[in-house]
């Protein structure tokens, strides 16, 4: 009888949910769920936008294969992109976390300015700024000659620095990853370091004995997390580079987004959506398998 | 009670930020100032009409574009206008998508370079039923203009203006540096000593100009040939010499690794300025390569900008075009079909609307027009007639029409010049890479 009642009362609260979510629930279908699925016929189509969609199979994934050096190339870019700015943007996000976690006057000041980059820096703003930065007569190439260095080419001019022009501006974007790490930090009990430090261990042996392990957990969802996040890199590359020079900045999605509206090659770009989509997985499988090698559980301990 | 204050100053500062960003979008939604005032003789006056409309082009069109909309709307108080000005980049991202969505404005602003993409997806509306009824009335411009806009049968652009290629230069760069100004009949050779002996004696820029996001020089510099960038049916190149593109490849890395040109890198940054600061404008260079309007749409800034006629090859033939300055095209989607054509005939024949324009689109189409300008016109706008009337004496036959994949292959073209210029590739393997690239896209844009 109480059980009935208790359950009467859960249904009456899941529909006011419902309700609540509605909206959301309704853009998400509208916005997200129909054109995925639409996005999947789209890429078995010739479809340049205007016209109707025509069904042709494989094609645009057998051109994309072995016919279309410049998804090569950007795939290329990406992943070594991705490569360069996880790892960098992951440890800047703990050293920062670190240093926030001691104990000081307007902390709560610190936090808040630190995380500003993530919030401005996927910005079109920020990206024209990063352009007068790094650009032809921008502030580094000035400061540059008046040390004495003369730079013929400025770091987003030359195609084999373009790239870490942005790598940088990714990495600047530390915030979402730093405050995560920065609860996990709180998390971890102060009785290890107590008895550490009985036991004689310097501050390095204190990191990599017990704060790294401790922090694995954190570091593998952070790791999954801005893989995923690089991977859709877009604003960077369109703004501050324009996937120049030499297509060395190339991110995937801007090539994407360049087959799609610049090029009305919609079908194409969608079978370039989800090839994306399937090295993501992939990549994420991956990093899911490597855990049992390298990411600690306490509970699992006590087993 | 300061706690609640204090929390809400940040909401309501992204609040007015919202605010401000909504009304940047541009609503010019011109409400009629005096609604009673209702000419009776307009039957359809009493159905309330709001218009879109799109176009591209620089502050100074904004606002007087937005100016001519609110002088139509005093004259037919039952037309409202939404518009949506932008810049030229980004335009045509959005309107492809705007399409696809069949959410185009009723009214945009077409380029020669999409006007066959649109009209043969069936995107924009033909405009000879309007002509018949007497509701665009093109009765004063040019039969050979009107022809532009013609694409398969359909008339989808109604033009607004004319224009063609010109090397706009700066005549006290060139005293400083000691060299004559051109003269109509100037060569290539006489350019590029020009532009080298501007580089040597002052340190400025010869020619500073955009060689990489349009293929405009390259299909002038083809024409002289004879020949054109695209087919006629737009399925390959309309050359078969590589020596043509390799000629020209050699000229730009010539002027580029003497420094009289600016490298991609240095391009970048003066592109991130709008018109107005271009280096020739500012006295930081000789010459560039634009359409005839420059001259009028930097005034402001430097009056004293002159128009000479392009290079000759050294086989004297004359390969400039008069060539359609911009369209309006109707979207094929729009309900107010007939309304838009109305105002589109108004543009281009309203004499007032035209003293408002004042020829800041290029040259006006409709002949009487044209002649009602003549006596305001500021010394730029002058010298720009003059200057159509001489570039149509150097002028040969228009080159087949932009086909479907020409974004795309301009995209090619610049990969393979930036290759040269960065010293990756020679110009002869440059030529032979483009043209595979080239024909690949336009045979693969054809069997759409």
């Amino acid at each position: 009888m109480r059980l009935s009642g208790h359950s009467k009362k859960n249904s009456k609260e899941n529909i006011t949910g419902y309700i609540l979510i509605l909206p959301w629930l309704f853009g998400f279908l509208l916005l997200y769920l129909v054109p995925m699925f639409s996005s999947v016929y789209y890429s078995f189509t010739n479809y340049n936008l205007l016209n109707e969609p025509r069904f042709i199979g494989l094609d645009n994934y057998k051109r994309m294969f072995f016919n279309d050096p410049t998804f090569w190339k950007s795939l290329g870019v990406t992943i070594y992109y991705v490569f360069a700015l996880v790892p960098l943007r992951l440890i800047f996000a703990l050293f920062i976390a670190m240093l926030l976690n001691t104990k000081m006057k307007f902390m709560g000041v610190y936090r808040a300015a630190y995380y500003i980059p993530s919030i401005v820096g996927g910005s079109v703003a920020v990206s024209i700024v990063w352009r007068q930065i790094f650009g032809n007569k921008g502030v580094i190439m000035s400061l540059l000659e008046l040390i004495g260095i003369h730079q013929e080419v400025s770091f987003i001019g030359n195609p084999s620095t373009a790239i870490w022009t942005i790598i940088l501006l990714g990495v600047w974007q530390f915030g979402s990853s730093m405050l995560i790490f920065l609860a996990a930090l709180k998390q971890i009990s102060e009785s290890l370091y107590e008895s550490a430090m009985i036991d004689g261990a310097n501050g390095w042996q204190k990191f990599t004995r017990i704060t790294l392990p401790m922090l694995t957990p954190i570091i593998f969802f952070n790791l999954v997390l801005q893989t995923i996040n690089g991977f859709r890199a877009f604003t960077e590359s369109f703004i501050v580079t324009q996937g120049g020079p030499l297509d060395s900045t190339l991110l995937y999605v801007l090539y994407l987004y360049r087959r799609a509206f610049t090029y009305f090659d919609m079908g194409y770009s969608c079978a370039l959506a989800w090839v994306l989509v399937g090295i993501i997985a992939l990549l994420t499988l991956l990093i899911f398998k490597s855990q049992t090698v390298w990411v600690y559980y306490e509970s699992k301990e006590e087993r | 009670m300061k706690k609640v204050s204090l929390s809400l100053l940040p909401m309501l500062l992204i609040l007015s930020l919202l605010i401000v960003g909504c009304s940047q979008t541009g609503n010019v939604n011109v409400e009629p100032t005096q609604p009673a005032k209702v000419q009776p003789e307009e039957e359809s006056s009493t159905k309330h009409v709001l218009l879109s409309i799109t176009w591209w082009g620089s502050q100074t069109r904004h606002d007087y574009t937005a100016k001519l909309l609110e002088m139509y709307s005093e004259k037919y108080p039952h037309v409202t206008f939404e518009s949506t000005p932008s810049g030229w980049d980004g335009y045509f991202d959005k309107m492809a998508a705007q399409a696809a969505g069949n959410t185009m404005p009723d009214i945009v602003q077409m380029d020669n370079l999409y006007i066959a993409t649109y009209t043969k997806n069936n995107a924009i509306a033909d405009l000879y039923p309007f002509v018949s009824n007497n509701t665009l009335d093109i009765s004063d411009v040019p039969e050979s203009m009107v022809k532009t806009g013609e694409i398969d049968g359909k008339l989808t652009g109604a033009v607004l203006s004319v224009t063609a290629l010109t090397v706009p230069y700066n005549p006290d760069v060139f005293a400083e540096a000691g060299v004559s100004e051109p003269t109509p009949n100037w060569t290539w050779s006489e350019f590029e000593e020009a532009m080298l002996t501007i580089k040597e004696k002052t340190g400025k820029y010869g020619y500073a100009s955009d060689v990489l996001s349009d293929t405009n020089l390259l299909t002038y510099w083809i024409r002289q040939y004879g020949k054109s960038l695209y087919s006629t049916d737009g399925t390959q190149l309309g050359y078969e010499d590589d020596q043509i593109f390799i000629d020209y490849l050699n000229m730009l890395y010539r002027l580029t690794k003497a420094g009289a040109m600016p490298t991609a890198d240095e391009w970048m940054q003066i592109a991130t300025t709008g018109k107005e600061a271009r280096p020739v404008v500012t006295g930081d260079a000789g010459a560039m390569f634009e359409w005839a309007n420059f001259g009028v749409i930097v005034e402001s800034v430097n009056p004293d900008i002159k128009l000479a006629i392009p290079p000759y090859a050294d086989n004297g033939k004359k390969s400039l075009w008069i060539k359609p300055g911009m369209f309006f095209s109707i979207a094929e989607s729009s309900p107010n079909k007939e309304e838009a054509a109305r105002f589109i005939s108004w543009f281009i024949n309203d004499i007032e609307a035209n003293k408002v324009i004042n020829a800041e689109r290029g040259i006006p189409v409709a002949s009487k027009v044209k002649e009602a300008l003549k006596p305001q016109l500021t010394k730029q706008q002058k010298a720009m007639f003059e200057y159509l009337d001489l570039a149509a004496e150097h002028a040969g036959p228009v080159s087949p029409p932009e086909p479907a994949g020409s974004a795309e292959v301009t995209k090619a073209m610049a990969d393979q010049i930036n290759l040269v210029l960065y010293d990756k590739k020679t110009p002869e393997e440059a030529a032979a890479d483009f043209r595979k690239a080239a024909n690949e896209i336009l045979a693969r844009n054809a069997q759409n």
